[in-house]
């Protein structure tokens, strides 16, 4: 019996030298450690991110062309000169020309500011619109939820593009921009609405909520200075992924006929122009494809590095 | 008896020396590697073993290394984890260089684990007996016949005499019947009869079970009932004929504990509370029979009382089945009381090891004694704050300041005939998680409210602060009636009557800088300006013991106890007159929880604050209440002073609650003080 008090062989009783690992204080604050909001975390993780360098310095590009044309072009986008049918390249007109005679490369440089134009306001209606309805379903619960989702559903039920030539059919003498941005957002903001209600949804029942209403706070304060702050984030990956789907839409539109008229100068149109003489001048059709392509790629590239910066997952907060 | 149970202790250190440590981990070093590419030592030099039928338990705080440790003998560390250094021996094979194939193979047969989360480690779609049926198949375990560890075999040696094979041969449910039915008979031929035939027939009923029971138990339960040995081993080998897998999984499961197991082991796990399912997994951990079940705190997401009948039964199972047991809880009671040897590990490095309850009363490590002294264990005392230890050394001795207060304080919250019902989804039925409860709290004290989860505690609190209304009866602040309060009464209320939650990591907007948070509830109450509003947040984080440039972090950056501090600041900004704690510090680590526990004892006495505190931990109670409210199914159990209550307990759930209360019966950290 008495050996049973004795440890076994390699349990004796253990104590490490105190230098080896000195106390520390109970739960101390790491103060050389610079201090991240999620927003500056976020950026961090960005900036190291390759594809967000690339797009960034694209869209930068993009904008830049968009908001100054002219320094790109001293030509005019419409002056179109039947003299210079199909003739190729030339000084000052690196592109060519194309079946009106109008310069390529100007029409190219211009169809920016178009495209960009109905990308970014769809993009800004889409989610203003999305974001309340949305956040509205989600906060209040109840029949209000009820009815938005319904009315969500339905939305969702539209093919965007098939809704978008059906309703653009009616408005064929509308000329302005607006009417195609607006036909986009008609059938765009649902996606929205249903990721801002399911993210009211989730932080809403989070308990700093709870802990700001026994703090004095009323609902409306906690909707917007608490819920909507912490929805924002997929709000935010969605607009920047769906904003290259938007320039996609216009131009699919205006290559059918039905978007923008033939008086704006757009990519969309001129792919559609160059369509019937694609078998002996494609490059007519390459030159606005490609713009149309790299833009497109850059917002969705960028969209993609944004998503990974803000995923939830990734965060333990 | 005792001469007995002596002989089998003698023997089990016995063979434990000869045998030599079954699992044997030295100078064991693992690394993480960050997205940077930088290694983090998460375990340096760590040493410990196990010997074979030994409990080892591993104590330490969050991140200290001690799941890390356990993981990387069973070849799971998780990411980027690796083992870079020393060696692990199971068996006296080195096993720390194996690949996960040969990982595979010994997980399962010869190293078992019960994981922490019972919520999260069954799979939601399958049903139990599948998910206990998978650990069988992947290890092409033979269910028809009992594997012994060589361990159990030894010991059992002198008592039984295994004659073949065949003896080892579970007993099936198909002739379950038949075997009843034999041993009634021969328990009458044996001329047995009366209460000693009754009570025989029911062992056996509730003994043989079919997948657990083997031949030779048969066997041996019918001599001991009086049947002669041949005709004993006669209808043992007549109707003891082997399981099948639906046998074995019933069996293994009721082995665990699960009553009714083979219905149960049809249902799936949404149908099961968090208790059975840990018994679940412990079914799942053991099936295989291994030599070492590798248990991550595998109660800690338990009530005490479900956490007590757990390890108990665990305690007993691997005791008869010679398993050897390591483990891993942060809780230096239950390790005391559960394991014979003890090791501590802090910041990657084991840094005191031995008996347990050496350890434990005489730690000499600065970091044991430090975990000792902060172990909230039956033996502590209310806690007295800093200044009143100063002034008068003797009356706290007497507990006297608190008792003087008790008698002449007046109330402050005043909880009456309080109900609340809750629909229950899908029926009519209305549920009553608060049944008629009546309390008060009275100025300058703490009033706290003991239950396990669902017995309305929380709810309670959330009538107090006035988040919930109650479907009858009242509230009561400063005598007036809080439902009847309203917009600036309202405001008024939520000023004086503060909350503390339990969720350190969502109490906190993760958008707001510390700075904003605490700041926020001046904002809302539009005290002060900007620049007055910023003195009272330094003011105000000076008194949680927290630097000032923490002002611009966020949530994320800090830990559960930083941030618990943030929210009291963030509930003292308005100087309320009470705090409501609903279960403040039991997310926290032992050394942290201490630390919490202090301060908020100590603004209590500099403020006059009155508590209502809500946990689930007795021995928390001890440290801070002067009164205690017991709810058990939402009904007040037992109401009495904090002294009354634990050295007088009147009802029994009281007495069960202060029982399950891990190593409360014990005296530790004896060099201490």
């Amino acid at each position: 019996m008495t050996d049973i008090t004795k440890p076994l062989p390699g349990q004796e009783r253990y104590v490490a030298p105190l230098d080896e690992t000195p106390l520390r204080a109970v739960d101390n604050v790491d103060e050389t450690a610079p201090a991240t909001s999620m927003w500056a975390d976020a950026w961090r993780t960005l900036r190291k991110n390759p594809l967000f360098i690339i797009s960034g310095i694209l869209i930068l590009f993009i904008v830049f062309v968009a908001l100054f044309p002219g320094v790109f072009t001293k030509n005019d986008p419409n002056y179109c000169n039947l003299d210079n049918y199909l003739d190729g390249s030339r000084p000052g007109h690196p592109f060519g020309f194309d079946a009106q005679g109008c310069d390529i490369y100007s029409r190219v440089v211009y169809g920016t500011r178009t495209s960009l134009s109905v990308g970014i306001l769809t993009t800004v209606i889409v989610v203003a619109v999305g974001t309340l309805i949305g956040a509205i379903a989600g906060f209040f619960g109840g029949w209000v939820d009820a009815v938005l989702s319904r009315i969500v559903d339905i939305f969702m039920a539209i093919p965007m593009l098939l809704g978008a030539i059906v309703v653009l059919q009616m408005f064929r003498t509308v000329t302005s921009l607006w009417k195609v941005v607006l036909v986009l957002a008609l059938f765009g903001w649902v996606s929205t609405a249903r990721i801002a209600r399911g993210a009211v949804l989730s932080s809403k029942n989070l308990e700093f909520n709870t802990a700001s209403t026994a703090l004095g706070s009323t609902p409306m304060r906690n909707l917007f200075r608490h819920i909507l702050p912490n929805s924002l984030a997929p709000i935010i990956v969605i607009a920047t992924t769906s904003l290259g789907s938007y320039i996609v839409s216009e131009a699919t539109l205006s290559f059918l006929g039905i978007g923008l008229p033939s008086t704006t100068v757009s990519w969309g149109g001129d792919i559609s122009n160059a369509q019937s003489i694609l078998r002996t001048n494609p490059m007519v059709l390459f030159y606005p494809s490609v713009a149309l392509a790299i833009t497109v790629l850059a917002f969705i590239m960028m969209g993609d590095a944004v998503k990974d910066a803000l995923d939830p997952k990734s965060r333990t907060a | 008896m005792t001469d007995n149970t002596e002989t089998i202790e003698d023997k089990l250190d016995q063979l434990q020396r000869s045998q030599g440590p079954l699992l044997e981990v030295k100078d064991l070093q693992v690394d993480f590697v960050t997205d940077e590419g930088k290694h983090v030592h998460a375990v340096r030099d760590s040493s410990f073993s196990v010997y074979p039928g030994q409990w080892v338990a591993i104590v330490g705080e969050s991140g200290s290394g001690k799941s890390t440790s356990a993981m990387a003998c069973l070849g799971l560390l998780p990411g980027t984890g690796q083992v870079v250094g020393g060696s692990i021996k199971l068996d006296g094979t080195e096993i720390s260089h194996y690949t996960q194939k040969e990982f595979t193979a010994v997980r399962g047969s010869k190293m078992g684990l019960v994981p922490q989360d019972p919520m999260s480690n069954l799979n939601p779609v399958w049903r139990i007996g599948t998910q206990v049926k998978e650990a069988l198949t992947a290890n092409n375990m033979d269910v028809s016949h009992e594997k012994r560890s060589s361990l159990a075999k030894a010991l059992a040696d002198a008592d039984i005499e295994i004659k073949s094979e065949g003896d080892e041969t579970f007993l099936g449910s198909k002739e379950l019947p038949a075997l009843m039915e034999a041993a009634e008979q021969a328990l009458v031929k044996a001329g047995v009869k009366g209460d000693r035939f009754e009570k025989s027939m029911e062992r056996f009923r509730q003994e043989w079970v079919a997948g657990s029971e083997t031949r030779w138990r048969v066997a041996d339960d019918l001599i001991k009932a009086g049947v002669k040995d041949d005709d004993a081993w006669y209808i043992a080998k007549k109707y003891v004929l082997g399981s099948t897998v639906e046998d074995r999984i019933a069996g293994l499961l009721d082995e665990a504990g699960l009553p009714d197991a083979a219905t149960r082991a049809r249902q799936f796990p949404h149908e099961f509370s968090g208790g059975m399912r840990q018994r679940a997994l412990i079914a799942i951990g053991l099936a295989c029979r291994p030599e070492l079940l590798i248990a991550d705190e595998p109660t800690s997401a338990l009530d005490v009382t479900v956490q007590k009948r757990i390890l108990d039964h665990l305690q007993d199972l691997t005791d008869s089945l010679g398993t050897a047991v390591l483990f891993i809880t942060h809780d230096l009671g239950l390790a005391a009381e559960r394991a014979q040897h003890i090791v501590v590990m802090y910041k990657g490095q084991v840094v005191e090891s031995g008996p347990s309850l050496e350890v434990l009363q005489q730690p000499q490590h600065p970091y044991t004694k430090r975990l000792v002294a902060a172990a909230p264990s039956l033996a502590s005392q209310r806690i007295v704050s800093v200044e009143e230890r100063g002034e008068d050394a003797s009356a706290i001795m007497e507990h006297k300041v608190n008792e003087d207060s008790l008698e002449h304080a007046d109330t402050v919250i005043e909880v009456d005939h309080l109900t609340r019902e809750f629909k229950l989804p899908r029926t009519r039925d209305m549920f009553k998680a608060v049944d008629d409860v009546s309390f008060k709290v009275k100025r300058g004290t703490t009033l706290a409210i003991v239950g396990e989860s669902g017995s309305g505690k929380s709810t309670v609190a959330n009538m107090v602060l006035r988040l919930l209304k109650p479907t009858s009866g009242k509230v009561t602040y400063n005598g007036e009636d809080i439902s009847q309060f309203k917009g600036k009464g309202l405001l008024d209320f939520r000023r004086h009557v503060q909350p503390v939650f339990q969720n350190p990591y969502g109490s906190l907007d993760p958008m707001y800088s510390i700075f904003r948070s605490i700041e926020e509830p001046l904002r809302i109450h539009k005290i002060g300006d900007a620049k007055s509003r910023r003195a009272r947040v330094k003011e105000l984080l000076d008194m949680v013991e927290l630097p000032e440039s923490v002002m611009q972090r966020y949530p994320n950056e800090l830990s559960g106890g930083q941030r618990q501090r943030i929210a009291i600041a963030r509930a003292m900004a308005l100087n309320p007159d009470v705090i409501v704690c609903d279960e403040a510090v039991s997310a926290l680590d032992v050394l942290v929880q201490d630390q919490v526990l202090h301060l908020l004892n100590d603004l209590q006495a500099k403020n006059g604050l009155s508590y209502l505190f809500i946990t689930h931990d007795l021995a928390v109670v001890r440290q801070i209440a002067d009164d205690v409210v017991v709810m058990q199914h939402g009904k007040l159990v037992e109401h009495g002073t904090t002294d009354e209550v634990f050295l007088h307990p009147k009802q029994q759930y009281t007495r069960d609650l202060l029982d399950a209360i891990p190593g409360g019966k014990l005296e530790l950290g004896l060099n201490l003080d």
